[in-house]
C-alpha cells in the first residue's frame, strides 16, 4: 500500500475509530463533548484558513456568520419544528447569503480595512443576536429541545452524536482541502501575495475574494448548526468578537495558510485550556498569549504553509508524481 | 501588415501634469516592437493605459482591432496581453512552479465547484503548461523552491515564463533588463528574440538604449508624455531630438 | 425653542465625544507614526481607569492627582506596548519593510494578544463585574442650567479634553518632540537618516497616545461610576472608527469626527432603545469605509 493511502487510512481509523473507542472506553458526557467541541473549531478554523490563510484577508468576523448558523438552524428547529437534516444546509446558505451581502461593498477595500469592516459587521451581528429580542430572544438565548434527527433516524446517544459531527466534519475539511490544495488555492494564494499582479494574469480579483468569503461563511454556518444541535442551547455570547478571535488564534498558531496547522492549532487551543481547567478558568489569557507566543517566536505557525503543501501533495498523494522529467509537481 | 495595438491620441493627466500627451501608434503583429524614454518620460504610465490599471483621460486602446480602453485588468488579461511588472512582482511565498500556475490557470479557468469534480481535464492542462513554461526558461529544477529564494536574474525569467504561461498575443516587458549586468542583458536579448521568432508579438518598454536599439524592429520614444520619434533603430539613433532627450536636461 | 431633551442629550453627546476624542487622537498619532492599527488601546483606556480607582481606594487624592496617577499608568502602559508587541516586528531597513503588510498584520495581532492578555489579567485580578467608585469622587453632581441639567463631569471633561488638545498641538507645532513626530509620520525612513531616532520618537508617541487614552478611560469611569476589565472594548472601537471617518492621519479629522460620533450616539437614544445605540458607531464605520474610503474630510491614505 503506498504511504497516502496508508495516511488516508489511519486519519480515517482515528477519527470514526480510536477516538470513539477511547470516548467509549473513558465514557464520561464530558469527554464527548470536548470532542464534538474540538470538532467544530477544527471545521471553524479550516474555513477561516481558506479566507485569512488562503485569501490572506484578514478576517476578524468569523464567529457573527458562525452564529447566523447557529441562529438559524436553532430559530427553525425550536420555532418551526424544522430539523436538522434540512436545518444544517439552509444554517449553511443562511450565512453564505450573509456574507455575499456583507462582500459585495467591502472586497474592493484593501488589507487592514477589510479587517477592520469585518470586525464591524461582527459586531452589527452580534448586536442583532443580542438585542433583537423578537427574533434571537435577546441575551437570554434560544433553547433547542428537539434531537438530532438524520434522515428520520433519531440519534440520541452521545456516540451517534459523535459519528454524525465528526462525518459532517471530516466531509466538510475535505472539501476545503480540496479547494485550498488545488489550482484554485493557487489562485487564491495570489490574491494575497499580490492582487494587482493575480488581475493582469487574468483573475477577477474581486470575484474570487467573494467565492473565497462566501465558501467560508457556509462552513461556518454548518459548524453553528452543528453547536446548536449539540449544545442544544445558544446565546449570543458564544460568537462574541472574543470567538472570532479564538478561532483566528488557531489559524495563527498553526501556520497561517496551512489546513493541517489550523485544525492543529483548533485540537491544541480546545484541549490545552480543558487540561488547565484545575488552574482556574484560564482559557482566554492563553488565547493571548500563544497568538502573541505564535507571531513572535514562530511566524511561520506549527506547521507552515510550505511544508504543508508538500504535505498534501507527496504524503496525500493530492499532486502527481514528484520526479523530474516524469511531469510534474502540480495539484491532480 | 496588421496592427495588434493601437494607440489613439492616448491621453492621461494627474492634476496639471500631462503624464502622457496625444500618443498615437501602433504595434503590429509578430513585431518586436520597443518603448523608450528617459527617465520620466511617462513610459509606466503609457503602459498601464494599456494594461488597464489607469483609465485615460482621453484617447483610446485597441487591441486585436477592438476597443479595449477603460476594461479592468483582468478582462484585458484574457483578451491576449500579458505583462511584466518593473519592480519584479513575483509571488514571494509560492513555489516557482505554482508562481507559473497562476499565468495558466487565469487563463484557462478554475473555479470552486471544478476543483471539486470534473476539473480533471483542466487541472492537467495547467500544469503540463506550466511545466513547459518551467522549462522554456530553464527553471525546471528550481520548480519546487519558493519564488522568494531564487536569485534576482531568475525571478525575472520566473516573472517572464508566469506571463507566457498565460499564452498570449502580444506580450509587453517592463524593464526586463533592470538591474542586470552585460552579460546577463545579453542572454535575456537573445531570449526575448528567440520568442519573437517563434511567432510571438513584443513590447519592450525601457529606459536603457542599450538593450532595445540591439533587438528591437521598431522604436517609439517618448519624452516629456509625447512622442518625439517613431522609426526603425537606425534612425532613430540619429534622431536629434532623441539625443536631445536623453542628453539634456530632461532627465 | 429646542426640547429640552434634546438639548440634555446633546450635552450626553458632547462629553462622549470629546472622551472618543481623547481616545481617537491616540489612535490617530500612532497610525501616523507607524501606518499601524493598535489594537490595545482599549485596554489602556482600562488600565487608566483602574490605577484611578486604585489610588483612589489607597489614599484618596484630590481628583487632579488621580487623573495624573491615570495618565503616568497610560504612558506607562503605552511604553511597555510598544516594546513588547510594536517594536519586535519592526526593521527600518528599506521603504519596502516598514510599508509592508506582513509587518502591519503582525503588530495587528500582537496588539490584539496582548489587549486579551492585559483584559484577562485585570479579569483575574479584579473580577468581571463592575468596580464601586468612592462615591465622593463621581463626577456627576447634577448642575442646572435654565431648562437642562448637566452634571460637573461634563465640564470636567469638556475642560479637560481642551487643555490635553491645546497641549497636544503646542507640543506637535512648537517642541522638537512634535518636530520629530510630524517628521517620522511623514517620510520614517527619511527622519531616520535626517538623524532623528525614529524610535524613540515612536516610544513618546505611544507614550503620548496611551497617557490620553487612559485619562479618557478614568473619565468615564468616574463619570458613569462604572469601571471593569471589559470596559474598553466599545470605546475603543468606536475612537477607530473617529480615525478612520477623520481619514486616518488627521487630528482635526479625527476630533471632529469624534464628536460626531458623541452626538450622534446620544440623540440616537430618543427615537430608538439605546441598546442599539453602539450600531450607530458601526454604521458610521461601515458606510465610511464603503463611501469615503479618503475619510470624510478628504486627507490622503495610501493604500494599505
Amino acid at each position: 500500500m503506498s504511504k497516502s493511502r496508508l495516511i488516508k487510512l489511519g486519519l480515517i481509523i482515528l477519527v470514526f475509530a480510536l477516538v470513539p473507542a477511547i470516548l467509549v472506553g473513558f465514557d464520561k458526557g464530558y469527554y464527548y463533548q470536548i470532542a464534538t467541541i474540538a470538532a467544530i473549531f477544527m471545521l471553524l478554523a479550516a474555513s477561516l484558513h481558506l479566507v485569512t490563510g488562503v485569501a490572506g484577508l484578514l478576517h476578524l468576523g468569523h464567529a457573527a456568520l458562525y452564529g447566523v448558523g447557529a441562529y438559524v438552524a436553532a430559530i427553525l428547529g425550536a420555532e418551526y419544528g424544522i430539523g436538522f437534516t434540512i436545518g444544517v444546509p439552509l444554517a449553511g446558505l443562511s450565512a453564505a447569503a450573509i456574507a455575499f451581502l456583507v462582500a459585495l461593498p467591502t472586497m474592493r477595500l484593501m488589507s487592514i480595512y477589510f479587517a477592520v469592516a469585518t470586525l464591524g459587521i461582527g459586531q452589527m451581528l452580534f448586536l442583532i443576536f443580542q438585542n433583537w429580542v423578537g427574533l434571537t430572544k435577546g441575551p437570554n438565548g434560544v433553547m433547542l429541545f428537539s434531537g438530532l434527527n438524520l434522515f428520520g433516524f433519531e440519534i440520541d446517544t452521545d456516540l451517534g452524536i459523535y459519528y454524525v459531527v465528526a462525518s459532517i466534519v471530516a466531509l466538510s475539511i475535505l472539501v476545503l482541502n480540496r479547494l485550498s490544495h488545488s489550482y484554485y488555492g493557487n489562485a487564491l494564494r495570489s490574491l494575497r501575495e499580490d492582487d494587482q499582479c493575480a488581475s493582469a494574469m487574468g483573475i477577477n480579483v474581486t470575484v474570487m475574494k467573494i467565492q473565497a468569503f462566501v465558501i467560508s461563511s457556509f462552513f461556518a454556518g454548518i459548524a453553528g448548526a452543528l453547536w446548536a444541535y449539540t449544545t442544544g442551547y445558544i446565546s449570543p455570547n458564544d460568537f462574541q468578537f472574543s470567538q472570532s478571535i479564538l478561532i483566528l488564534t488557531m489559524v495563527v498558531v498553526g501556520g497561517l495558510g496551512s489546513l493541517p496547522g489550523a485544525l492543529i492549532g483548533a485540537l491544541l487551543l480546545i484541549i490545552l485550556p480543558e487540561m488547565l481547567r484545575s488552574v482556574g478558568d484560564i482559557r482566554n489569557i492563553i488565547v493571548g498569549v500563544m497568538m502573541f507566543g505564535a507571531i513572535l517566536f514562530l511566524p511561520k505557525g506549527l506547521f507552515g504553509e510550505v511544508s504543508a503543501l508538500n504535505f498534501a501533495r507527496r504524503m496525500l498523494g493530492q499532486g502527481w508524481a514528484a520526479k523530474k522529467g516524469e511531469k510534474g509537481i502540480g495539484w491532480k | 501588415m496588421t496592427a495588434i495595438l493601437e494607440l489613439d491620441g492616448l491621453t492621461r493627466t494627474f492634476g496639471g501634469l500631462r503624464a502622457v500627451d496625444n500618443v498615437t501608434t501602433q504595434v503590429n503583429q509578430g513585431e518586436l516592437f520597443g518603448l523608450i524614454g528617459p527617465n520620466g518620460a511617462g513610459k509606466t504610465t503609457l503602459f498601464n493605459l494599456i494594461s488597464g490599471f489607469t483609465p485615460p483621460s482621453s484617447g483610446e486602446v485597441r487591441f486585436k482591432g477592438e476597443r479595449i480602453t477603460g476594461l479592468s485588468a483582468h478582462k484585458i488579461a484574457h483578451k491576449g496581453m500579458s505583462r511584466t511588472f518593473q519592480n519584479l512582482r513575483v509571488f514571494p511565498n509560492m513555489t516557482v512552479f505554482d508562481n507559473i500556475s497562476v499565468g495558466a490557470l487565469g487563463m484557462i479557468g478554475v473555479g470552486p465547484f471544478s476543483s471539486l469534480w470534473g476539473g480533471k481535464a483542466r487541472a492537467r492542462e495547467i500544469s503540463e503548461r506550466s511545466w513547459e513554461m518551467l522549462e522554456k526558461v530553464g527553471l525546471a529544477d528550481h520548480a519546487d523552491d519558493l519564488a522568494a529564494n531564487l536569485s534576482y536574474g531568475k525571478r525575472k525569467y520566473l516573472e517572464i515564463a508566469r506571463a507566457l504561461a498565460m499564452k498570449p498575443d502580444l506580450l509587453i516587458l517592463d524593464e526586463p533588463a533592470a538591474g542586470m549586468n552585460d552579460s546577463e542583458t545579453t542572454e535575456l536579448a537573445e531570449f526575448i528574440t528567440d520568442l519573437n521568432k517563434s511567432g510571438l508579438t513584443v513590447m519592450l518598454v525601457e529606459h536603457d538604449m542599450g538593450l532595445v536599439m540591439g533587438i528591437c524592429e521598431r522604436l517609439v520614444v517618448l519624452a516629456s508624455g509625447q512622442k518625439i520619434a517613431d522609426d526603425v533603430p537606425k534612425v532613430v539613433r540619429q534622431d536629434p531630438g532623441v539625443l536631445e532627450a536623453y542628453l539634456g536636461g530632461d532627465d | 425653542m429646542f426640547d429640552p431633551y434634546i438639548l440634555q442629550q446633546l450635552a450626553i453627546g458632547l462629553s462622549l465625544g470629546m472622551i472618543y476624542a481623547l481616545m481617537a487622537i491616540g489612535f490617530t498619532l500612532i497610525f501616523g507614526v507607524l501606518n499601524v492599527v493598535n489594537f490595545a488601546h482599549g485596554e489602556v483606556y482600562t488600565i487608566g481607569a483602574f490605577a484611578g480607582l486604585m489610588a483612589i481606594s489607597a489614599f484618596g487624592p484630590p481628583l487632579l492627582v488621580v487623573l495624573f496617577i491615570a495618565l503616568a499608568a497610560g504612558a506607562f502602559a503605552g511604553f511597555s506596548l510598544e516594546r513588547l508587541a510594536f517594536s519586535p516586528f519592526r526593521r527600518f531597513s528599506d521603504e519596502a519593510s516598514l510599508k509592508s503588510r506582513a509587518m502591519r498584520e503582525a503588530t495587528l495581532m500582537s496588539s490584539l494578544a496582548m489587549s486579551i492578555i492585559a483584559r484577562e489579567a485585570m479579569e483575574m485580578i479584579f473580577g468581571s463585574q463592575f468596580q464601586s467608585v468612592d462615591l465622593a469622587y463621581l463626577i456627576n453632581k447634577p448642575i442646572n442650567i435654565g431648562p437642562i441639567t448637566i452634571v460637573n463631569g461634563d465640564l470636567i471633561i469638556f475642560a479637560v479634553t481642551l487643555i490635553m488638545l491645546g497641549g497636544l498641538q503646542w507640543l506637535l507645532k512648537k517642541s522638537p518632540i512634535g518636530l520629530s513626530i510630524r517628521a517620522v509620520s511623514n517620510n520614517a525612513l527619511g527622519a531616520k537618516y535626517c538623524g532623528i531616532n525614529t524610535d524613540r520618537t515612536i516610544i513618546i508617541t505611544f507614550v503620548i497616545g496611551s497617557g490620553m487614552g487612559a485619562l479618557a478611560g478614568i473619565l468615564v469611569g468616574l463619570y458613569y461610576g462604572a469601571i471593569f476589565p471589559a470596559m474598553g472594548f466599545a470605546p475603543g472601537i468606536k475612537a477607530f472608527v473617529a480615525m478612520v471617518m477623520g481619514g486616518l492621519s488627521s487630528i482635526p479629522g479625527a476630533v471632529i469626527s469624534a464628536i460626531i460620533l458623541g452626538l450622534s450616539e446620544s440623540l440616537s437614544t430618543s427615537f430608538m432603545s439605546s441598546v442599539w445605540s453602539d450600531m450607530v458607531a458601526y454604521g458610521f464605520l461601515l458606510l465610511t469605509l464603503i463611501f469615503f474610503p479618503q475619510g470624510l474630510f478628504g486627507a490622503r491614505r495610501d493604500r494599505v
